[in-house]
């Protein structure tokens, strides 16, 4: 399977990179989606994207005031034009010589570095190694939406577990979250309220 | 040393003090010229040769409109308003503009670039529109003309006459009518240096010879001056207005002086009309004869009760062609109402965002060929030291922990 390419890095530091991309790569990735930037001497950095964003700029603003847009200009302001188009990504690992670390990556990815987005073999290598040292990583970032971001990821990482047949990776995911959050009842509850949603969204969408 | 405020407050509160006389008198004259217009409506065979009459023995320099050749095309009168046709399913629009960095003896290096934008939108067909960019170094023996070295004024000669080019390869190849503007004036505007009049001549024959080949090739061309202050018809209402007594000393006279076409037809033209097309009267416009000849016509691209005004400048082989002018007419309509509100040609403006050069961009230029030039072991200058201290930081200020 052809490795999916969702961008370039543009800025990056130990806690996090952010990717710039053309609006027809935007269609891959997605909010909570494990990613992974190959470094060369088997390195590779792992994040997961919590912020997807496309900015404006004074012809986007002037343009949604005109009354209905031509096709031809749309096409023109997502292909030709230099829409700034980001993705935010929370480091959660790396792996070295074939070994996956649940630890923030030694050194960061340089910019126009490649990022690809992991295919379900290697969501199950990273997130089955260790013990969910990663979660740490998204628990302590305050700043984004920690439950919604957990949900989006569990939800996608848990298709790739069943297809891989492995049904109980949920299970001590959550059973690790609970742990982790033991002490910060709000936050847990946040937590389990998204995963449910996420899980029994998933389960309805089955059926 | 920043600017005296006290003593612009004075000359302000000054204007200020004289701008409603002055706004009065300028109402007078818009009603003068609005009657004149209306007076001379139908007049259109001996308006003309009374223009033309002016120019050719009181005033050679005389700049107006002139009413277009009988048999021409169908007669319009002055105040003639024409509402906008339906924009076919089927028309490609061109459209490129230009943008320069223009020999600064203050850089360590000397060069200029024409940098020209240009962008091809397809109606009718499911293809996005495709942005083409061309840029072109200028350098060492380059640099000079033959009379001179380049100036400001010969290198816009030189990007007005890219764009024109860009346009031309632009429009090989389509089976289906093309619509090509520039931004401002059809006409080539020369540089007034005598040493940089043989490079215009030149410019202008290439310029001609583009033209003419745009209109063998069947493109409908145009120059879009937005926000147009010139006083083309009503400059050519003074010569109507003038009795023939007058008309010797008709270049002194400026009964309407301030009062702009724009004014003049925004009373007229409701959205999306134009106004009759007139052909232009100038000494430097005669170098266009025959199909080339330039001719104009006012556009209202605005809205109800909120108009604007554009004026359109077209070679005859448009002018003369009521298929392609209607088309011109409709496309711009179309093209100026994807903006909103503020309407001018959506094509225009990527042509422009393709085509101009940040200073961010000029200062890499710069440091490309500095170091192009290090590389080879060839001796660069120094900045000028007017420039040293231009390029000193501003006033930091202390910050304490």
């Amino acid at each position: 399977m052809k490795p999916i390419e969702i961008g370039r890095l543009l800025r990056a530091g130990t806690t996090g990179f952010v990717v710039g991309c053309r609006v027809s790569q935007l269609e891959a990735p997605s909010f909570g989606a494990l990613v992974r930037v190959p470094l060369g001497d088997a390195y590779q950095v792992y994040g997961l994207i919590y912020d997807m964003r496309i900015d404006d700029d004074g012809l986007v603003r002037q343009l949604v005031t005109a009354d209905g847009v031509d096709e031809h200009i749309i096409a023109d302001n997502r292909i030709n034009r230099n829409v700034p188009l980001e993705m935010s990504v929370l480091g959660v690992g790396y792996q070295q010589d074939g070994r996956i670390f649940h630890l923030l990556p030694p050194r960061p990815a340089l910019c126009l570095d490649l990022i690809y987005l992991c295919d379900p073999q290697e969501i199950c290598e990273f997130t089955a190694a260790g013990r969910f040292g990663y979660f740490r990583h998204v628990l302590r970032a305050q700043d984004l939406p920690v439950g919604e971001l957990l949900a989006a990821h569990v939800q996608q990482v848990q298709r790739a577990h069943l297809a891989a047949g492995d049904p109980t990776w949920i299970e001590r995911a959550t059973r690790e979250l609970i742990t982790l959050l033991r002490d910060d009842y709000p936050t847990l509850m946040s937590v389990l309220g998204a995963l449910a949603d996420a899980v029994s969204g998933d389960v309805v969408g089955e059926a | 040393m920043a600017v005296d405020f006290q003593q612009v407050r004075e000359q302000v509160k000054q204007l200020g003090e004289n701008a409603r006389q002055h706004e009065q008198s300028l109402q007078d004259k818009r009603k003068q010229a609005s009657e004149l217009l209306e007076h001379h409506a139908g007049n259109l065979q001996k308006l003309r040769e009374k223009v033309l009459r002016v120019a050719q023995q009181f005033d050679q320099s005389l700049r107006c409109a002139v009413p277009v050749e009988a048999g021409f095309r169908p007669p319009e009168a002055l105040d003639a308003h024409f509402p906008v046709s339906q924009m076919p399913a089927q028309v490609v629009v061109l459209a490129a503009d230009g943008s320069q960095i223009a020999p600064d003896r203050h850089q360590q290096v000397r060069y200029c670039l024409i940098n020209v934008g240009g962008i091809c939108i397809q109606h009718g067909q499911a293809l996005p529109p495709v942005i083409h960019v061309e840029s072109q170094l200028f350098y060492g023996d380059e640099l000079y003309t033959p009379t001179g070295t380049i100036t400001e004024s010969t290198l816009a000669l030189r990007r007005d006459l890219h764009e024109r080019e860009m346009l031309l390869n632009l429009a090989q190849g389509f089976s289906q009518p093309v619509v090509s503007f520039t931004d401002g004036p059809m006409e080539l505007w020369g540089p007034r240096e005598v040493e940089a009049q043989g490079e215009f001549r030149k410019s202008l024959e290439e310029y001609l010879k583009l033209l003419r080949q745009l209109a063998k090739l069947g493109v409908i061309t145009a120059g879009y001056v937005d926000n147009p202050l010139a006083d083309l018809v009503v400059r050519m209402l003074e010569v109507a207005g003038a009795s023939e007594s007058e008309l010797s000393q008709v270049r002194a006279q400026h009964p309407l002086r301030g009062v702009t076409d724009k004014e003049l037809f925004r009373e007229i033209l409701l959205p999306g009309e134009r106004s009759a097309v007139f052909a232009l009267q100038s000494h430097s416009a005669a170098q266009y004869s025959e199909e080339l000849s330039l001719h104009f016509f006012y556009l209202n691209v605005g809205r109800d009760a909120h108009p604007w005004l554009a004026r359109v400048e077209i070679p005859a082989w448009v002018a003369g062609n009521d298929e392609q002018l209607n088309l011109l007419h409709a496309s711009l309509v179309d093209q100026c109402h994807i903006l909103g509100a503020h309407p001018y040609p959506y094509a225009l403006h990527r042509a422009h965002e393709v085509a101009v050069v940040s200073l961010q961009e000029k200062d890499q230029i710069t440091q490309m060929i500095t170091l192009e030039l290090h590389n080879r072991g060839v001796g660069i200058g120094d900045k000028s030291n007017k420039q040293y201290f231009k390029d000193q930081p501003g006033r930091t200020s202390f910050r304490g922990s």
